[in-house]
């Protein structure tokens, strides 16, 4: 009923036409249908459909995030107008980078041609055309993209979105279920109502960090950027993120992402309310592999957070960094970030043959679709390669999105009305990893010095530093960091112990322990600075003392076999062979493999029979 | 589809007679006169209420302000807009009464009583198939609004306020608030400070 309704609709435009044409010149009328003869007429179903099939279907389609479908010929032609208009000023479909050197996977950017085509769809009338050349309609997975995930783990509390208001951050814990260590190849994130999300960031928190900020277990917590601790080496590696029309991303082979048990994985969502009120309960569907990884790619952020400092008004303000890529890398993906203020952000890289070629420009920055970019081809960047980022901030007023009205000052920081100035790499290393020679080392290494640097007064860039480089191995270079860290923080109880590590390495316990009270001082419960203390004591053979703080140390961590075994030690050397046999023996329940406990509790038997 | 938009123009602004009307049909063809058939229900300024009787807006609340709204069910941006418009027709309700208008002749009676219920809205809602109401507010997008004093003059056609400067990007609160200004002036029977202002929203003209 409906085609043939539109059939007529046609032939009536056709006659219309020919009796306005018949005012004018019949030169005019002539030319006028020769055009037409040699230019067909723009069809939805020969020349949009693909079109929108390709580039727009995947989110206007029932059940996505679009507002509305565009699969049908009645769809489109209800908003026909609006899309010529929306493509023409390339707010839709939503791909903010140019054109560059490097393609990006899944590139979302309608060419000039295809522009013009949908404006000329629409000004010819917006029609349907012949049946026979709508191609056949694009097939979507419906559920779980990837397949049934081996694992779903469901927000323990839905978010409750006001009907009105501004853009919301919201955080959900998900305490990962699995009690061992698995490989996680593939994840798919949820976010709960599609139309509502604008993006969708899981960080994984393996220190339980993110746990402190939560009022009570499972409740969640607001705020747009969040801070996840770190311990030891264990650098960030996989981008986990979801925009409209995300279709999970499969690590290679290899490149799986270790999920222990206990890790939490924390994910961060900005919404946008609708007009009614909305309840978000997202969950992560998990897809693991039995193949642990092999490869170990890194995510190297560079930042300039210090140097923003824009005052109200300004139009340009530029923000760079540079960082020298120390070992040959691939460069598999890259994530800008910037706030509402944040205007212009373009990333280069300087190869050591002297070619600069950009890496990523978005020349017009919006918060709201801001996305991970994956090459389609992995960019080499050879040892020396220079990557630059430099963006611009406009805290005018002519900034419609700028978060003051007047415009201030706008510093860094974590909230929407902060700004920041930060670039993702993921890289991965061209030398594997063996041992102690993980590549990752060298560019954490790098990264650490290139902070110290740029922030010469950051007590945590010279902190960073130093570990990473004791961790090398690079002891002498450490204590120079320590040293610079303990100047600008003179009472802080980690970098005393730190520098008191670096000294009892070295053998030289006496130098450690008036760093070691100076950290027990500003933190009397620091497990690893009465640690240290006894063993630096017991190392000069003042027993007595040494006995003290291992004591300390057990009452604070009572689950320590080093800590009881130690203890059991320095008694054994002040004659109390009673007590020593106790912790010995504690120390053996808590690990039955501890070497020192167990060669001390045979010698204490050997050398005390009747003390059986 | 340009006929249907020439045929409703000329209808709307010229006042053939249904003699006229028969007369053009010999010369144009049997396709308009059904069209033009269902246009005089709607001709003039009348929406069609959700239980399908014909109600012009114009004529009701006599001595009050009357207030368009025009809205789609499936606009994201008149969406957004519904918390807005609730308030102001709670705190406006001494001096105007609103109207909720859909100009998607697509949209059913069902769908948008669904929609109403689901936005929390209470105000009496107009389906507007034709766009008679669309032509004579001469609005563009959704949402837009038009004003009418109490002299059922129009006195303002255009955004609620300048919450959004362009597809996809907000301001965090609007600085402007044109439908208010409007309403306030038009009470007080005075000119408000702009006549029109074009909205940022979905195309009407998709809906022809």
């Amino acid at each position: 009923m409906k085609r043939r309704a539109h059939a007529i609709g046609a032939a009536v435009t056709f006659f219309a036409l020919l009796t306005a044409l018949a005012w004018q010149s019949n030169s005019t009328t002539k030319s006028r249908r020769q055009s037409a003869a040699a230019n067909p007429p723009v069809t939805f179903n020969r020349d949009i459909a693909p079109i929108f099939y390709h580039y727009c279907a995947n989110c206007h389609r029932p059940g996505e995030a679009a507002p509305f479908s565009l699969l049908t010929y009645k769809d489109a032609k209800s908003h026909a107008k609006q899309i010529a208009a929306v493509t023409q000023s390339r707010f839709m479909p939503p791909w903010l980078p140019e054109p560059g050197t490097f393609k990006f996977a899944d590139e979302l950017r309608l060419s000039e041609e295809q522009i013009a085509l949908i404006a000329k769809w629409v000004e010819g009338g917006a029609i349907e055309g012949e049946a026979s050349d709508l191609p056949p309609k694009p097939e979507f997975v419906e559920g779980w993209q990837i397949g049934k995930p081996d694992l779903i783990i469901k927000a323990e509390k839905p978010y409750l979105l006001p009907a009105k208001g501004t853009d919301q951050y919201w955080n959900f814990i998900f305490r990962t279920p699995v009690n061992q260590t698995r490989w996680l190849k593939a994840m798919e994130i949820r976010p709960g109502d599609k139309r509502l999300v604008h993006h969708a960031n899981v960080l994984v928190d393996r220190t339980q960090s993110a746990r402190l900020q939560e009022s009570s277990a499972g409740a969640g917590f607001g705020g747009m950027e969040i801070k996840i601790e770190s311990e030891g080496f264990d650098p960030d590696s996989h981008f986990l993120f979801w925009k409209p029309g995300t279709v999970p991303y499969t690590e290679p082979e290899g490149m799986a992402l270790r999920l222990d048990a206990g890790t939490d994985l924390v994910l961060n969502i900005h919404l946008q309310p609708s007009g009614k009120p909305e309840s978000i309960q997202p969950s992560l569907g998990l897809y693991f592999t039995d193949h642990p990884a092999t490869r170990f790619p890194m995510l190297l952020q560079m930042e300039n957070d210090r140097k923003l400092d824009i005052p109200a008004g300004a139009k340009d303000f530029i923000v760079t960094d540079e960082f020298t890529v120390p070992e040959d890398v691939q460069l598999l993906a890259i994530y800008p970030h910037a706030h509402y203020v944040g205007h212009d952000l373009q990333a280069s890289a300087k190869f050591p043959d002297g070619a600069r070629k950009p890496l990523i420009h978005i020349p017009a920055w919006n918060l709201n679709w801001q996305a991970v970019y994956r090459y389609a081809t992995p960019v080499d960047l050879p040892a020396g390669t220079i990557v630059s980022m430099r963006y611009s901030y406009d805290n005018s007023e002519e900034n419609p999105l700028n978060p003051n009205d007047p415009p201030k000052r706008v510093t860094a920081g974590n909230s929407s009305n902060d700004e920041m100035a930060h670039l993702w790499l993921q890289v991965l290393p061209r030398a594997a990893a063996s041992g102690a020679n993980d590549p990752r080392r060298a560019l954490q290494e790098a990264m650490a010095r290139h902070n110290v640097e740029k922030n010469p007064a950051d007590f945590e860039a010279h902190y960073n530093l130093a570990a990473m480089l004791q961790a090398r191995g690079k002891l002498a270079e450490a204590m120079k960091q320590y040293e610079l860290a303990l100047q600008l923080r003179p009472e802080d109880a980690t970098v005393n112990n730190a520098i008191a590590g670096v000294n009892m390495a070295a053998g030289h316990p006496d130098a450690a322990i008036k760093y070691l009270i100076a950290a027990l001082h500003a933190r009397p419960d620091y497990f690893d600075a009465q640690y240290n203390l006894g063993t630096a004591l017991a190392m000069t053979e003042d027993f007595k003392g040494a006995e003290e703080h291992f004591r300390a140390a057990v009452r604070i961590n009572p689950q320590d076999a080093n800590a009881e075994a130690n203890l059991g030690g320095v008694l054994a050397e002040t004659g109390n062979l009673k007590e020593a046999r106790t912790h010995l023996e504690r120390a053996l329940a808590l690990d039955p493999n501890n070497a020192l406990a167990r060669e001390n509790l045979d010698q204490l038997k050997r050398e005390s029979p009747h003390n059986q | 589809m340009l006929a249907r938009l020439l045929a409703l123009t000329t209808l709307l602004n010229s006042s053939y007679s249904l003699r006229e009307l028969s007369a053009r049909r010999h010369e144009i063809g049997g396709v308009l006169l059904v069209l033009c058939a269902s246009l005089l229900l709607a001709a003039g300024q009348q929406g069609i209420d959700l239980a399908g009787a014909a109600v012009d807006p114009l004529k009701q609340a006599p001595g009050k302000v009357i207030v368009l709204v025009f809205v789609r069910t499936d606009c994201p941006i008149s969406n957004r807009y519904a918390p807005l418009i609730k308030e102001m027709n709670a705190k406006y309700a001494a001096g105007a009464a609103f109207y909720l208008v859909f100009p998607d002749k697509d949209e059913s009676p069902e769908q948008i009583r669904g929609y109403l219920l689901e936005y929390g809205y209470k105000m009496p809602a107009l389906r507007d198939p034709e766009h008679a109401l669309v032509k004579k507010s001469q609005v563009k997008v959704t949402p837009e609004v038009a004003v009418f004093d109490a002299k059922r003059e129009l006195v303002y056609r255009g955004r609620i306020d300048n919450l959004y400067l362009d597809f996809g990007k907000a301001r965090r609160a609007a600085t402007t608030h044109e439908l208010a200004d409007a309403i306030e002036a038009a009470s007080k029977g005075v000119a408000p400070p702009a006549a029109a202002v074009d909205g940022i929203g979905c195309f009407i003209s998709d809906l022809q």
